[in-house]
């Protein structure tokens, strides 16, 4: 090892130069959206310890915004109890709806939510990742979808034991499925690569009419998300160069600045509807 | 001696946590990604082999990296950044400067020089950082924004840095 290095330093710079720097890119390329946080995983568990300690000192600064967003999602869950028992006869359930099985059902129901708190949260890289601290001994899985009070945060990409991180809606490799809240009719969901607040609705067919202001809620087709989670409303129309569709710009509900409390979706029956995909 | 080599090293891994848990917490806007670690690089002393300072810059990208779940990304920025920092002193910098003084600091070279020293350095970094990030060209007026103003924003942090940091006998800045 000391021979390789008296060689390089009395050889040239510049042969290090380049070994080092292709060997950076090499690690850059390599990291692919799902295999990207293969290596991070190793310093998943020391980071995440770390990036708590330092995050539980900034939610200091941020409890009384805190305690009001709980306090309305409280007061919600609250509301949404009292409806769900009127209806109750009726055998719909706020959650997942779209699928009604027998009343046993509030047993174990379609979906469920483990709350998590966000330790590590980046908007401005091109590539956004979420770190919340909530693991493989909370039942976290690859997959599973991350909602917030006010709409879609992500889909987890990595589990440790201690700690998880989420693919941010902000990442290109991130496609939502959408669905017009008046019309139904289903569109994909991207970011528009620029600025945390904006996405992009893709794959809208022309004869739609689309307005300022109309809602983009998920479908639940991907068993990822459940259906009817709030993703955002229309901000403008673009201007596309395919004549079949149209593309619109949307403002995400979520404001991904400000994250801190999310749940976790876990959905109950993902390995049984998996299955039937397959054939 | 021993004391300036002790101080270097107590540099690295306070630069390291200062840059983890402080400045990548500061983010203005979305141009705005101020880097203060390279700082470390800057300082090195003049005797340093360039084979150490790029191991150095290579090391201290990498840590950076891991933390921030870029492989790669800072230690690209951070070598490129090394391997300029070379000419950049031969050509700024005088013989005898470089025989008598101990490192490329604020105290040692006095404040314009130490500016445009770490004004084009931190464009090196920045310039390598936000290409690789984009990896592509399409994004160039984007890319060439992001690199004016963390560029201006790192610079601005590092002569904070160094003015806090001055020695008491030295705070008269006309060498």
């Amino acid at each position: 090892m000391f021979n390789i290095l008296k060689f390089l330093k009395r050889y040239n710079p510049i042969l290090l130069f380049v070994i080092l720097e292709v060997l950076s890119i090499v690690m850059i390329v390599n990291s692919q959206p799902y295999h990207k946080r293969k290596m991070v995983n190793v310093s998943n568990e020391m980071s995440g310890k770390l990036f708590e300690l330092t995050s539980q000192c900034n939610a200091y600064f941020h409890l009384k915004e805190e305690n009001d967003r709980l306090s309305a999602t409280n007061a919600m869950l609250m509301n949404m109890l009292g409806a769900a028992d009127v209806v109750n006869d009726s055998v719909t359930t706020v959650w997942g709806n779209g699928i009604q099985l027998s009343d046993s059902l509030s047993r174990n129901s379609f979906y469920c939510f483990i709350p998590a708190h966000v330790i590590d949260n980046d908007i401005y890289n091109i590539h956004n990742y979420i770190l919340l601290d909530k693991g493989s001994k909370d039942g976290i899985e690859i997959d599973m979808g991350v909602i917030s009070d006010n709409g879609i945060v992500g889909t987890v990409s990595n589990v440790s034991r201690n700690y998880s991180s989420v693919i941010s809606v902000l990442n290109p490799y991130t496609v939502v499925s959408a669905m017009f809240k008046d019309n139904k009719h289903l569109a994909n969901v991207k970011w528009d690569n620029m600025d945390y607040r904006f996405g992009v609705v893709e794959d809208i067919p022309s004869h739609l009419v689309i307005n300022k202001g109309d809602t983009l809620l998920t479908s639940g087709f991907s068993g990822s998300y459940p259906p009817d989670i709030m993703i955002g409303e229309v901000e403008d129309i673009l201007p596309s160069d395919n004549e079949d569709f149209t593309r619109a710009r949307i403002r995400f509900s979520t404001n991904f600045s400000t994250l801190r409390n999310v749940y976790i979706v876990k959905n109950n029956f993902k390995q049984e509807l998996d299955s039937l995909k397959i054939y | 001696m021993y004391n300036k080599f002790f101080a270097d090293i107590m540099r690295f891994m306070a630069l390291i946590l200062f840059q983890l848990f402080i400045v990548d917490n500061i983010r203005l806007g979305y141009y705005i990604h101020p880097v203060v670690y390279i700082l470390f690089i800057l300082l090195m002393p003049y005797n340093a082999q360039r084979w150490q300072v790029m191991l150095a810059a290579f090391g201290m990208g990498m840590i950076i990296d891991l933390f921030s779940g870029t492989p790669g990304l800072n230690a690209a920025a951070a070598v490129a950044t090394s391997y300029v920092r070379h000419f950049v002193i031969v050509i700024m910098t005088r013989k005898s400067d470089l025989e008598e003084k101990y490192n490329p600091s604020l105290v040692e070279m006095g404040f314009t020089w130490f500016f445009t020293y770490s004004s084009i350095l931190l464009c090196v970094y920045n310039l390598v950082y936000f290409m690789l990030e984009a990896f592509s060209f399409k994004l160039l007026n984007i890319i060439l924004l992001q690199t004016l103003f963390s560029t201006l924003s790192s610079v601005a942090l590092i002569l904070l840095i160094m003015l806090l940091f001055i020695p008491k006998s030295n705070l008269t800045l006309n060498k």
